[in-house]
């Protein structure tokens, strides 16, 4: 085979590869009722819709920090708690720490609850706990128990075992071992992904509120439900800052620790 | 002291690694393992502090008031109690970097600490305070607050020495610790090492004759997993070539390849 050939082949190829992820497209595109004339008058629709929103209703904001505090505080308190189950979680399921049963058992449990998303698990909840914070304070530390759990893992498979067996010839337990060889070296990635989370839990935060666990994401929906659209934007105002300060806050305490990473 | 029986290490492919090793160390000595890259140094060391399993021969160790430990065979809080009196420096030092240099030299003491006290507040002003004088007979005493993984080789080599001193232990088990650094920083490195081995023997695995002959007080050589000359340190150019005659290529495989028979983290996972 000469190189004319060969990279003709390739085209080929490529071209058959292409036409297939096309069809397969258009026939996705067909089943969805993918629809460009919709698309065209809903938007002239949304477009109309949006003109309702304003002037915002700055009066209600008042109305609205007490909410945006809860939403803000089921996010703070779940995420260290959920912090604090996935390392011990991540401690059972990693292959280095654990033997294979518990492993295996572990790394199953974290699957699934990550597995479930966060809104079948408020609405499981809420059933159980019926409507209010707590709900979302649990949904969002078995979703972040979830995520972590599995990072966290990850992260002390990879730690360096040279570390841990030189600490290890000192004659130490093995919670010694875990205390000051294998949690030093998987500190920095645990912080980082539980702020990352934190960011995530109060997105979360806010759209659970909308369907049972109450704060900014209940104004919300409360003003959408009785056409108050005036007051919804200053909602939707409210939940975008919050997610914006706790970026700024996560990246902050993240830079922080990597400042320190870098030391090392 | 430390007394290595025919020790003995097949891999399950039939590869003898370790044929027989056999030496005795005593108080006062400071000997210096010689041999090619594979030739059985580390694993030899290895074998010693029950970091990996033996085929055959055994290892005793007397630790403190005479009590012996067979370290090839026990386990556990046994196996806990032999390596705390035994100080181990390794070739890439090994501290936990995300740690400040005091705690490195601190972990020295785990074995005889509290394991709960060890959780919750660490260590006492006294043990800080010794640890601190462990770094001062290094000169690493400016470094205590330092980040682990900001120093040099040859700092991280200090340290290492520091932690094992803290460690008071009975025995020192140097793995090639000169190897990775400049030779300016190998002979710094000698030099500490060969004063504490006039408090407690010192067994150190190296690549350099001219070291050995200058610091040792005696050579044992391995070639192919068995010892081929035990005794004065100062070789010939003709038994130096010997030693480092190989037979089997195995300078090109750069060490020896165990398989995964314990796990990656064998002090946690078995114990």
């Amino acid at each position: 085979m000469n190189l004319n050939d060969f990279s003709l082949d390739r085209y080929r190829k490529h071209a058959r590869a292409a036409g297939l992820l096309l069809a397969a497209i258009l026939v996705a595109a067909w089943r969805t009722e993918v629809n460009f004339g919709d698309l065209a008058k809903a938007s002239s629709k949304a477009a109309s819709l949006i003109g309702l929103f304003f002037p915002p209703d700055w009066e209600s904001f008042p109305k609205m920090i007490g909410p945006a505090f809860v939403t803000v505080l089921i996010a703070a308190v779940a995420t260290p708690i959920g912090t604090l189950c996935a390392l011990a979680l991540g401690l059972a399921s990693a292959r280095n720490v654990s033997p294979p049963w518990l492993r295996l058992t572990m790394r199953s449990l974290i699957a699934l609850e990550r597995g479930v998303p966060e809104i079948v698990l408020v609405l499981i909840l809420v059933a159980a706990f019926g409507i209010g914070p707590f709900t979302g304070v649990v949904a969002l530390t078995i979703a972040s128990i979830g995520m972590l759990g599995k990072l966290v893992g990850d992260a002390i498979e990879e730690i360096d075992t040279a570390t841990v067996e030189s600490v290890a010839c000192v004659g130490a337990t093995r919670g010694q071992l875990i205390r000051y060889a294998v949690l030093p070296q998987v500190m920095p990635s645990l912080l980082t992904n539980s702020m990352f989370r934190f960011e995530v839990n109060i997105r979360a935060s806010v759209l659970l509120g909308a369907i049972g666990s109450g704060g900014i994401g209940y104004e919300l929906m409360q003003s959408m439900n009785q056409l108050e659209y005036h007051k919804t934007t200053v909602a939707v105002a409210v939940s975008l800052l919050l997610v914006f300060l706790a970026e700024r806050l996560s990246d902050v305490i993240r830079s922080r620790v990597l400042e320190g990473a870098t030391l090392s | 002291m430390l007394k290595v029986t025919n020790l003995t290490k097949r891999l399950p492919n039939g590869k003898v690694l370790l044929n027989g090793i056999t030496f005795t160390v005593e108080k006062g000595e400071f000997v210096g393992i010689l041999g090619a890259s594979g030739a059985g140094k580390s694993l030899t060391m290895r074998c010693i502090v029950g970091l990996t399993t033996v085929t055959d021969g055994e290892v005793i160790f007397r630790g403190e008031s005479g009590k012996t430990y067979r370290t090839t065979t026990i386990q556990g809080k046994e196996l806990r109690r032999a390596r705390r009196n035994i100080g181990v420096i390794f070739q890439g030092f090994h501290l936990v970097k995300r740690l400040t240099v005091l705690e490195n030299v601190m972990i020295g003491r785990l074995g005889r600490i509290n394991p709960l006290r060890s959780w919750l507040y660490g260590f006492t002003d006294r043990e800080a305070a010794d640890a601190m004088e462990a770094l001062g007979r290094v000169g690493m005493s400016d470094f205590a607050a330092r980040a682990t993984g900001s120093l040099s080789g040859g700092e991280m080599q200090r340290v290492a020495i520091a932690r094992a001193i803290f460690q008071k232990p009975l025995c020192y088990l140097a793995d090639e610790p000169i190897a990775s650094l400049d030779p300016k920083n190998s002979r710094a490195i000698m030099r500490l090492l060969q004063p504490l081995a006039s408090e407690q023997p010192i067994i150190g695995a190296f690549h350099q004759p001219e070291m050995t002959a200058q610091f040792c007080t005696r050579v044992i050589a391995i070639r192919n997993g068995t010892v081929i000359y035990d005794g004065d340190p100062h070789l010939s150019p003709a038994q130096l070539a010997q030693i480092y005659s190989q037979d089997d290529g195995s300078e090109l495989e750069g060490g020896f390849d165990e398989p995964q028979s314990r796990p990656l983290v064998p002090a946690l996972a078995t114990r």
